[in-house]
């Protein structure tokens, strides 16, 4: 709106004292014309530029710089070693109807229950019960919950296959303890049951997430409006879905991104318990990208797998954060 | 208000999750004080025998490991730690042409992840001669711990009461003056936060040891773990050693800051 | 020396229109209220003179320089801040030292001033301990102290009391004013509230809607408002309006509204139609042979606010609404009727079209 009004007519300024304000000239901006957006004298401006200088440059260097040369490596057939051929969009028509990629990215889906909606079931129950009572302690739990998020994926990996482990693993052992040794399984290796078992490790890692993110939010609705909710008679049930879930839109939405990201991302896990097996039973797309890239040679096709994953992962994000906002109007 | 059932139901749940997320924790260490020379399972407790530590930190070379780590770890959250101040600052406190448009460049390089960097980012890094370098470990991690942290440093920069900031101009500081002097203070749990993420991310990651790393003597700690596990399936006790040395010093951390951590990530997770 | 000038200052947000063609005078030493409703441009005419906020149009000096173009830091003000904005790691001695600090002043010369606000404003006992141990007041008085020190040529603040609670506020608005006569700088103090305008400016600038409705002293404010907004805004309770048919009659004006039907002597040149102001010191029950009151008006009460000394009574004369003062406790309730006579010294009379104030025969007669 700025650029339409008709620049000031200026003159040089001349501060006679006293002067009646029609002579007094407005000063004369030196870019011409009227800045109603100039600077305020002496507030840091420019200056933004060298504070973000450093931290740009890495982050053009190493990601946005490699992530172009990944488009540039998805487009090419190339073994990492001799000239490669052109491909087109060969490599992305793959993701699509390679059966094995496609299992991959089925399979990453089928995580995404482990990794994101059964944490934040999780999460929300405890927040529910958390909601209506002073619960002593709270801290406490919240510290020892969170505990398997600092652990090393390796580590998680390596402690998950003791406890798979067919012949005297913890969780047969246990099946066996109590009377229900016909449940036992060899949990990593069989094909229906492999994918799962991955997924309960995930879901063992970040229910605490999802825990500490809504019994935070929980503490941050207003106790006036549980208050209502009681004097209007609502049970406890009642008080979950009209207080606490409305007003845990945000987390929730934060919760679900994060975890869904990390589901995506999953690599380490499914690389130290199964390697992607049995068969092909629980591989995913991070470890299709290793896999092709740096031991069967389809450098194109896992720089298109990666740039695919990125993009899911994108859309995923924006599409939680569309419908939590969605929801908040 | 809530009855006396709903309490206890309250607290059973609570308990029952906790338990479950400590059991394997406890487990792994019980196998790891085993006596090496029974029959060992995971999770039962015949004694405290610390030999196995001493075996697997020989035998696994965890103490090169270690160091390595430490080594990539510290300067990746000093550097990305300081770096991200510095940005966040700017994107939070300052007005300047185009810092919208930029501040997505940095979004964009928190959603991207690693795997689909990883392909190029090895060729790239080949090209320099810099894979099999500490350089390799550090510098994609640093650019992806950026994009964190200037995210993580803006949204507590915004919420700080912009009449600070304009009585230290007032009062004649400097841009830097106040950031480090007058600011800086008060976001000592927002970069506590920051710090604790950062390191459990650095010292955790695996996929770019794998990739960037064939020198034994630059494996990290979970690399080294995942090779040692490789040379050791059978043997139980040293493998839940050689996995406790190398969860123990982020649980360290995690621990010693966890009051902090948590009140950070209570009241920073949904600013932004 | 330090006059401040505004010289025909705009502000623009985007679209929005903060401050429009402010020109106003501000002598040395003076203690100048910006008041206005909220929304009116005070704060952002304030920060345009501190320079945290650029300036769209026209001129602002301070002594006889332009400061348009001048940093916060050279313009050599000191602000408090309606959140006081103290430094909470610092120290109550480290935050007042802070601006004395940055200036390079010698150390010594620093404690010795810090101890001279401090004395001043009482904050000795408190100069170790940091701003979250302090309560509301002390830690307005230490946002004052570190403007003290500076002892910069201009003074400004920005609703530096409305974080107190009544009692304190009375307290400390006087304390600044003893401050600001002793220490005799300029000071320019943005409030909302017409009574800390009244009691502490030597001038005040009235503001509505970014624009500047008048400037005087309290006194000319009160009793020569220059429209009907000043006169709305200013005195408490409001003043009473209702537009009125005039007709000469004889020796003045005669004024009809519902049930007000009186004349004013001495009255004259007034339009057939005006907007009357009523201060409610001029409207009291009717008292047969009080010669200074003409009436009398009945009316019905609409309400009753007794404060012990004093009583209004909203009184609805068919139409007219007028508030009634009365000495002590008043008998009356809601719905009661009432009798009462007005001064014709204390009307107003302003255009019903511009509502800006008409001159009458008596006023040209003072
Ligand atoms: N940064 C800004 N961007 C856009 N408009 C603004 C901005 N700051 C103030 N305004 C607008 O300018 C006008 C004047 O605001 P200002 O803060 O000066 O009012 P004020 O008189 O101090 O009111 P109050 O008594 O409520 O503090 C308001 O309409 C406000 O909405
Ligand atoms: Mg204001």
């Amino acid at each position: 709106m700025s650029a339409i009004e008709p620049a000031t007519p200026t003159s040089p300024a001349s501060a006679v004292a006293g002067g009646a304000a029609g002579a007094e000239a407005k000063p004369d901006w030196p870019l011409g014309g009227t800045r109603p957006e100039a600077r305020p004298p002496g507030e840091p401006r420019r200056v933004g530029y060298l504070y973000i200088l450093p931290a740009f440059l890495i982050l053009a260097g190493l990601i946005l710089y490699p992530l172009g040369h990944a488009v540039y490596l998805s487009l090419w057939h190339w073994d990492g070693l001799t000239t490669g051929t052109w491909a087109g969009l060969e490599n992305y028509a793959d993701v699509v109807s390679d059966p094995a990629l496609r299992s991959s990215f089925a399979h990453a889906l089928v995580l995404l229950a482990f990794y994101a909606l059964l944490p934040v079931a999780i999460g929300l129950l405890i927040a529910g019960l958390v909601a209506r009572a002073q619960v002593r302690g709270l801290a406490f739990f919240r510290t020892v919950i969170f505990l398997p998020q600092v652990i090393a994926m390796v580590v998680v990996a390596v402690m998950w296959r003791m406890i798979y482990e067919p012949e005297n693993g913890a969780l047969n052992e246990l099946l066996r303890a109590v009377g229900l040794g016909s449940l036992t399984q060899s949990w990593l290796g069989d094909f229906d049951l492999a994918l799962p078992s991955v997924g309960g490790i995930a879901t063992w890692v970040y229910y605490g997430l999802a825990m500490v993110l809504l019994t935070a939010g929980v503490q941050k609705i207003p106790q006036s409006l549980y208050d209502a909710a009681r004097v209007d008679g609502a049970g406890p049930v009642r008080e979950f879905f009209a207080v606490t879930l409305p007003g845990l839109r945000g987390e929730i939405a934060v919760a679900l991104t994060l975890t869904t990201i990390f589901a995506l991302r999953n690599f380490d896990l499914v690389y130290i318990t199964t390697k992607g097996g049995p068969g092909d039973a629980t591989s995913v797309p991070a470890f299709e990208v290793y896999d092709r890239a740096f031991q069967t040679g389809q450098v194109g096709s896992a720089a298109a797998i990666g740039i695919s994953l990125a993009v899911v992962i994108f859309l995923i994000s924006v599409l939680i954060n569309r419908v939590a906002e969605r929801g908040a109007r | 208000m809530t009855s006396r059932t709903e309490q206890t139901l309250t607290y059973t749940i609570l308990g029952l999750f906790s338990l479950l997320a400590l059991a394997p924790i406890v487990g792994i260490v019980f196998t790891a004080l085993q006596n090496p020379d029974n029959v060992n399972a995971f999770g039962s407790f015949d004694g405290i025998h610390l030999g196995n530590f001493k075996d697997a930190w020989e035998q696994g070379n965890f103490g090169s490991y270690l160091k390595s780590s430490a080594i990539v770890t510290v300067t990746v959250v000093v550097v990305a730690g300081t770096l991200s101040i510095l940005s966040g600052y700017a994107f939070g406190l300052m007005r300047f042409r185009g810092s919208g448009v930029l501040f997505y460049v940095f979004l964009l390089g928190l959603m991207v992840p690693m795997e689909a960097m990883i392909v190029p980012l090895y060729y790239d890094l080949r090209d320099l001669s810099l894979t099999d370098t500490y350089w390799a470990l550090i510098l994609p991690q640093i650019a992806t711990s950026v994009a964190f942290g200037t995210f993580w440093m803006r949204a507590f920069f915004r919420s700080v009461p912009r009449s600070l900031v304009e009585a230290a101009r007032i009062d004649g500081a400097t841009s830097w003056f106040t950031l480090w002097r007058v600011l800086l203070p008060l976001a000592k749990p927002a970069v506590l936060t920051m710090t604790v993420l950062l390191f459990m991310w650095t010292w955790n990651e695996f996929l770019l040891a794998l990739v960037m790393v064939t020198d034994e003597g630059l494996r990290t700690a979970p690399l080294g773990l995942s090779f040692f596990q490789g040379r050791n399936t059978s043997n139980l006790t040293l493998l839940a050693a050689g996995s406790v040395i190398v969860a123990t010093p982020v649980v360290v951390v995690y621990m010693f800051l966890q009051r902090h951590f948590i009140r950070g990530m209570l009241s920073g997770a949904v600013k932004g | 020396m330090a006059e401040v000038r505004f010289i025909d200052v705009d502000k623009r947000y985007g679209g929005v229109d903060a401050v429009r063609g402010v020109s106003l005078d501000i002598a040395d030493g003076e203690f100048m209220v910006f008041v206005g409703p909220s929304g009116s441009g005070k704060t952002t005419a304030l920060r345009m003179l501190a320079g945290l906020e650029s300036i769209s149009g026209g001129q602002i000096t301070i002594g006889d320089r332009v400061v348009n173009d001048v940093a916060p830091r050279e313009r050599d003000i000191a602000m408090v801040f309606q959140d006081y904005a103290l430094y909470p790691q610092m120290t109550v001695f480290d935050n007042l030292a802070f601006g004395l600090r940055r200036r390079k002043v010698p150390k010594d010369e620093i404690a010795r001033r810090v101890a001279r606000a401090a004395e001043a404003l009482d904050l000795g006992r408190y100069l170790r301990r940091k701003p979250g141990q302090l309560s509301g007041g002390q830690a307005q008085r230490v946002a004052l102290g570190r403007a003290l020190v500076r002892d910069p040529q201009v003074f400004l603040m920005d609703e530096p009391l409305s974080n107190l609670d009544a009692k304190l506020r009375t307290q400390t608005r006087g304390e600044i004013k003893r401050l600001q006569q002793e220490v005799g700088r300029t000071t320019v103090y943005v409030t909302h509230d017409q009574v800390e305008a009244m009691t502490m400016g030597d001038r005040i600038a009235v503001m509505n809607d970014g624009v500047l409705e008048q400037v005087g002293t309290p006194e000319e404010l009160y009793e020569r408002p220059a429209n009907r907004f000043v006169a709305g805004f200013i005195g408490s309770p409001a003043m009473a309006f209702f537009d009125a048919d005039v007709v000469a009659a004889d020796g003045g004006a005669r004024l009809r509204c519902g049930a007000v039907d009186v004349v004013l002597p001495g009255v004259g040149g007034l339009p057939a139609e005006v907007t009357v102001g009523v201060r409610p010191e001029c409207a009291r029950p009717w008292e047969e042979g009080d010669g200074r009151l003409v009436g009398p008006v009945s009316g019905v009460v609409e309400y009753v606010e007794a404060l012990g000394r004093e009583t209004f009574v909203g009184v609805d004369a068919g139409g007219a609404r007028v508030v009634v003062h009365c000495e002590g406790r008043a008998a009356l309730q809601p719905g009661d009727a009432i009798e009462f006579g007005i001064a014709p010294a204390g009307l107003r009379f302003f255009a019903c079209d511009s509502g800006l104030a008409l001159p009458t025969a008596v006023e040209a007669a003072r």
